[in-house]
């Protein structure tokens, strides 16, 4: 009898990953019109305000390519963080610590590592929305030329895995609500800014570009563009992959601090 | 009416082992809703025999954080149906108790076992089975008052049109059933608190555990939330709650635990407990000033025990027998029915109310 229903030796269930989505769908849905404005309408200024303010006085950056065709993609990739750093970090302290929602669920038959896994999905999907958003309305303003463009969309993804663990990361072990501006000023403005959205890194002091080099952003950022102009080698597909390990890396030391932090 | 209501908690136990709630819960609706005269509900006898194998059951149970001992070896059991309280103040080691319960805190030595299963080695399908009210209520202020329903129910696998007729129910059980689509921040304390207890029933939980499901409430509302209870008990849900209320743990619980600083100082029901540490009745005796030593000596002369109770002196007789006070000089003298609070105060010297 008893060996009939032994217990599986990894007892993962994705259904608590999707309900832990469905949780946040639901609360997006609530006030998606507010919270997606913030997130979509600012990159839209950036776009505007470097693509074709400071852009006019930048000449071609390469042969045949635009500022504005160099910086769209960029862009893109680089807001594509934001929604998945905010919600795994600030978002997930407050729902840990302020409105015990973690603690609910955990109570019920959710196990940390489900939770933490829809946590940084959900970041995923918010980073999806708003690398959709924003390619689509530089399309129409005419800064993507490539079909290829459209697999922008799963580097966002990507981008968002990443940003997610490592903003859940951050959560399980900032020591107060106050520090958690940290990670934007500290760690999210530097990334966003020397990942190469906005300038080659080669223009970059010698000795810093290893540093931007291996930024969670920086093979995003790349590739996007690549795919943007047609120009799509070897460099992006590593940094592709570079970036993939990054989420796989960040996901389980993510759930290991959350249970460190939360299962006393 | 009554007895169409008792031949239904007699048949509570649906095959599947969970309860078979919602047919009970219509009926008492029925009741509750035709504005007849609530149905009292009446505590098992005491010495009724126990047939039953405990259905929550600890052993030497220890709980350190660091080098604090929060738990300190607590043994106890509870049977299948009951109330089963803890009673005690801030810091004696009720939540971390109930944390361990709900499998969300490792136990550091000892046993604890709920449903036949170890919480150490089965948490996952603990949890699939019980409902958990917290103290801080950990509703969802993302969500509506449905939502916060029918999102819990969908971690237990309760997903749909179940799940929504289930939190239908429940909002109409716990009296929410206008509030369905208004967000959390819209509800009273007693709201929230009533929103929290439909949510752990929503997967019809053969165990609850409530941590201090009354605390913070306004005595109406705690009331109401008593009523309810006691309701979920007749339809035979255990109930593991935690108080600092000795009223509430005397109104609702079958039996209870009095802990202070980890450990378990007394065990039983209500009425033997207030009995067996307090006697039947407790005179509170105030020495006129300058007086005490006289007070104490005279009562050191009579066969009662008596404690220190700040200015005045509580006096109480543990073999039942009624106090006679009539004698003493330079005090006054009130006599009331003893409580939980003097067996408390007995037992430990401080009082339950403070922190």
């Amino acid at each position: 009898m008893a060996t009939a229903i032994s217990t599986p030796r990894v007892d993962f269930r994705p259904r608590n990953v999707y309900g832990v989505w469905l949780r946040h769908w639901l609360a997006f849905k609530a006030g998606w019109l507010v919270d997606s404005s913030a997130i979509v309408i600012e990159p839209v200024f950036i776009l505007l305000a470097v693509g074709f303010g400071i852009g006019r006085f930048v000449e071609n950056i390469s042969e045949g390519l635009t500022y504005q065709e160099f910086v769209a993609p960029g862009i893109i990739a680089a807001n594509a963080m934001w929604p998945a750093l905010f919600n795994c970090s600030w978002g997930a302290y407050q729902r840990m610590e302020n409105h015990k929602v973690y603690e609910t669920m955990i109570s019920a038959p959710v196990n940390l590592s489900e939770l933490a896994a829809g946590e940084i999905v959900w970041g995923a999907t918010r980073s999806l929305m708003t690398t959709a958003a924003v390619l689509t309305i530089a399309a129409m303003l005419g800064l993507i030329d490539s079909p290829l463009a459209i697999l922008i969309l799963p580097v966002g993804v990507l981008i968002g895995l990443v940003f997610g663990g490592m903003g859940l990361i951050y959560a399980s072990i900032a020591p107060s609500q106050h520090s958690m501006m940290l990670i934007f000023t500290l760690i999210g403005t530097p990334i966003f800014f020397f990942s190469g959205a906005f300038f080659p890194i080669d223009s970059l002091h010698s000795a810093v570009q290893p540093i931007a080099w291996v930024m969670p952003l920086t093979g995003g950022v790349h590739a996007a563009r690549g795919l943007a102009t047609g120009d799509f080698g070897l460099g992006e597909v590593f940094g592709l992959l570079y970036l993939g390990g990054l989420a796989v890396t960040f996901y389980p030391i993510a759930f290991l601090l959350l249970r460190r932090k939360l299962v006393l | 009416m009554k007895t169409a209501h008792s031949r239904e908690i007699g048949e509570g136990r649906a095959s599947n082992g969970f309860l078979a709630f919602p047919h009970q819960f219509e009926s008492m609706l029925g009741i509750e809703l035709s504005g007849v005269s609530r149905v009292p509900i009446k505590r098992p006898e005491s010495d009724e025999p126990r047939l039953a194998t405990p259905i929550i059951k600890a052993v030497n149970l220890y709980k350190d954080y660091g080098k604090f001992r929060a738990v300190d070896g607590i043994e106890f059991q509870v049977f299948p149906g009951e109330i089963f309280g803890m009673l005690g103040p801030n810091g004696a080691g009720k939540t971390t108790t109930m944390r361990m319960l709900a499998c969300i805190s490792p136990v550091t030595a000892g046993e604890l076992h709920v449903d036949g299963l170890n919480v150490m080695d089965h948490p996952r399908q603990i949890r699939d089975r019980i409902g958990v009210v917290a103290q801080q209520d950990g509703l969802d202020p993302d969500l509506n008052v449905m939502q916060n329903l029918t999102v819990y129910a969908r971690y237990f696998g309760m997903t749909g049109r179940v799940a929504e007729h289930r939190a239908r129910e429940m909002l109409e059980f716990f009296e929410l059933e206008n509030r369905s689509s208004d967000g959390i921040h819209t509800l009273s304390g007693g709201m929230k608190r009533r929103l929290a207890l439909a949510r752990a029933f929503m997967t019809r939980p053969r165990i609850v555990i409530l941590d201090e499901p009354t605390t913070g409430l306004d005595p109406q509302s705690r009331n109401r939330v008593w009523e309810q209870l006691e309701r979920i008990k007749a339809a035979g849900a255990t109930i593991f709650m935690s108080t600092h209320y000795m009223e509430e743990a005397a109104a609702l619980c079958d039996r209870i635990v009095i802990m202070d600083h980890g450990k378990i100082l007394a065990n039983g029901t209500p009425d033997d407990l207030v009995l067996e540490h307090a006697g039947v009745e407790t005179a509170i005796v105030r020495p006129v000033l300058d007086r005490r030593k006289e007070v104490e000596l005279a009562l050191a002369a009579l066969d009662v025990e008596y404690r220190d109770r700040g200015r005045a002196i509580a006096v109480f007789n543990r073999n039942g027998a009624k106090l006679n006070l009539d004698g003493l000089a330079n005090a006054t003298v009130k006599t009331r029915a003893s409580t939980l609070e003097d067996v408390f105060l007995n037992l430990t010297g401080r009082e339950l109310k403070d922190d």
